[in-house]
């Protein structure tokens, strides 16, 4: 499949003004302005397929937002080029946004004190969207999303889940053949983050539309997404399956043991005792070791009397966590 | 139309909270009738200030009552632009497949403002026939846009402080006195103030333009050219142009600083 989202050695400085404190600084600050470069970007290069489903992880202040800005083109970079449907985002603006819907999860789109629909109403009329298509897509959307009762109501009173919702379903009214989410699920409860998701499979799968996600909940990111782009200082540190990050990390387990009696320590070759409390132990294997339950329970009964035990992976917040540290993030 | 649906929303929106629209209203009111009041006060002490009768001053403020408040209505999304930057609206308008300025105008549309403007066409009208005029057919047009370059020129002012605003992203008072300011100084005949003051307002900001000059014109006093005054405020509204070049090249700015 072609590729719809192509980025190549895109760099974004920013001049900030530099801040003295101490004595007199607020005039000092007012007259003699230092600025500061910052390099929110570093030659990132990357690329999306069409119909895929990305997520764009990086802890906070990686460069997540302004690749976003980027993308939608709100920003325009320093250097370098970026073509996203055959078109250069911040050139010709007009043409290129009617083929995307971006959702901040943080902010809202829509108004606050009117109904629902007059908020989609205006959107119909900003993106100049057909009657006949306005009504199929709502209705699309009303089923997957079970809006009807939100939309006679005004966004005030919605809950966050709700509201959620509506900016979604807002977003993708003229059907963009992108859709970029800034943190989609944050703050959601259980029920509505798996509705939420569910329904971002759907639309990839119905529309072909791809999506674009970032997220601090690495839950999002294995259930969603099939390629993941990790970002660390402005630089691109990993892009690819996240499956492949998953397999190297999950060969390391970590083992809890209850013993029979109390023993002084627990010592057993190619493990590393993590916790030690009278019957009570946590082992893990070293990365020389892999870790396989009948030789484990083999070698560990020679030695010491046990009566359960229990075998888990690393989770993966975990794994991310380990990466961050990895890369000195 | 996309703005007949603006209108709407923003009709809707306030309607929610009428009471508040109501007393909004009632409040700015009452502060242009106290300050019409003091120009009365002032007046009835000293008969005339500078040459100008109490009339022919309250034309004056009904003039700038009249545009102030209507640009101040429609165009409210450029006096608050600062508000704009921070919320990340901005960055929402630059998503839509729609001119910017059009999104701004549609940002916020402010109905209270309307009861000012229908003050200051009360107050024109009661000026107008209190003053001493013999009208013909180019003093009702000179007169007419009066009005139309106070409108181009306020605007003017909203869409500069606007494009300011982009660089000092906080909202600085400075920017409430190139347009509040100016409105305050334009309730009474320029030529009164302090020359360099007049230069300023005449050449740089045409305040004059919808004030002393075409009034001196209708009014037939002062020693400037007549036709030079006729046509003043013509002159007066392409202010506005290098006001919108300058906002844009801000928000090019913008795109590339994302501040």
């Amino acid at each position: 499949m072609a590729s719809i989202i192509d980025f190549t050695g895109i760099c974004k400085n920013f001049k900030v003004p530099e801040r003295n404190t101490g004595r007199f600084s607020m005039f000092k600050n007012f007259f003699m302005r230092k600025h500061k470069i910052i390099n929110a970007l570093k030659n990132v290069t990357f690329s999306i397929e069409e119909g895929d489903i990305v997520g764009y992880i990086g802890p906070n202040g990686a460069g997540k937002s302004t690749t976003i800005k980027i993308m939608s083109g709100i920003l325009t970079p320093s250097s370098g080029t970026c073509i996203i449907d055959g078109l250069v985002p911040w050139q010709n603006r007009k043409n290129f946004v009617k083929n995307i819907g971006v959702v901040f999860g943080q902010r809202s789109q829509l108004w606050w004190d009117v109904p629902v629909i007059d908020s989609f109403e205006l959107l119909k009329d900003i993106y100049k969207i057909p009657n006949e298509q306005f009504k199929e897509t709502l209705e699309i959307l009303n089923k997957s999303l079970n809006l009807s009762e939100l939309l006679g109501r005004p966004l005030r009173q919605l809950s966050l889940g709700q509201k959620m919702k509506c900016e979604l379903a807002g977003s993708l009214l003229h059907r963009p053949k992108i859709l970029f989410l800034d943190e989609p699920t944050i703050g959601l409860d259980a029920v509505t983050k798996l509705a939420v998701r569910d329904f971002i499979k759907y639309i990839n799968q119905t529309w072909h539309t791809t999506i674009i996600l970032t997220t601090h909940d690495m839950s999002d990111i294995e259930a969603l997404t099939n390629k993941i782009i990790l970002i660390g200082k402005g630089q691109i540190l990993y892009q690819g399956s996240f499956d492949n990050i998953k397999n190297k990390y999950s060969s390391i387990k970590t083992i809890e043991i209850e013993f029979a009696k109390e023993y002084d320590s627990i010592e057993l070759e190619g493990y590393e005792t993590i916790e030690h409390n009278k019957k009570f132990a946590t082992l893990k294997n070293l990365p020389t070791t892999e870790f396989h339950t009948k030789n484990f329970v083999n070698q560990i009964s020679e030695k010491y009397e046990i009566v359960d035990f229990q075998v888990t992976s690393l989770g993966v917040d975990e794994i991310l966590a380990k990466l961050y540290k990895e890369y000195k993030l | 139309m996309l703005y007949k649906n603006y209108l709407k929303m923003h009709l809707k929106s306030s309607f929610q909270y009428r009471y508040n629209m109501m007393f909004i209203t009632f409040n700015q009111i009452l502060i242009n009738i106290s300050e019409i009041l003091a120009v009365y006060l002032l007046f009835s002490q000293f008969n005339s200030v500078a040459g100008w009768t109490f009339y022919q001053s309250l034309l004056m403020m009904g003039i700038v009552y009249t545009v102030f408040s209507l640009t101040e209505c429609f165009a409210r999304g450029y006096d608050e632009f600062p508000k704009l930057i921070k919320s990340g609206e901005l960055d929402r308008f630059l998503i839509r497949p729609v001119n910017i300025h059009y999104q701004i105008f549609g940002s916020k549309i402010e109905f209270t403002k309307l009861a000012r403007v229908i003050l200051g066409i009360v107050i024109s009208i009661i000026a107008i026939v209190n003053i001493n005029v013999d009208w013909n057919i180019l003093k009702v047009l000179v007169l007419i846009s009066t009005y139309i370059c106070g409108i181009f020129v306020i605007f003017g002012l909203f869409v500069l402080s606007a494009g300011i605003s982009i660089y000092t992203v906080e909202n600085l008072e400075f920017l409430n006195i190139l347009t509040n300011g100016s409105k305050e100084l334009a309730y009474y005949p320029i030529n009164i103030y302090a020359k360099w003051l007049t230069r300023i307002f005449t050449f740089i900001i045409p305040i004059a333009c919808f004030n002393y000059l075409p009034l001196s014109y209708i009014l037939e006093i002062g020693s400037i050219p007549s036709w030079l005054c006729a046509i003043s405020p013509l002159l007066g509204m392409l202010f506005v142009i290098p006001c919108i070049i300058f906002f844009n090249l801000s928000l090019r700015k913008y795109k590339s600083t994302g501040t």
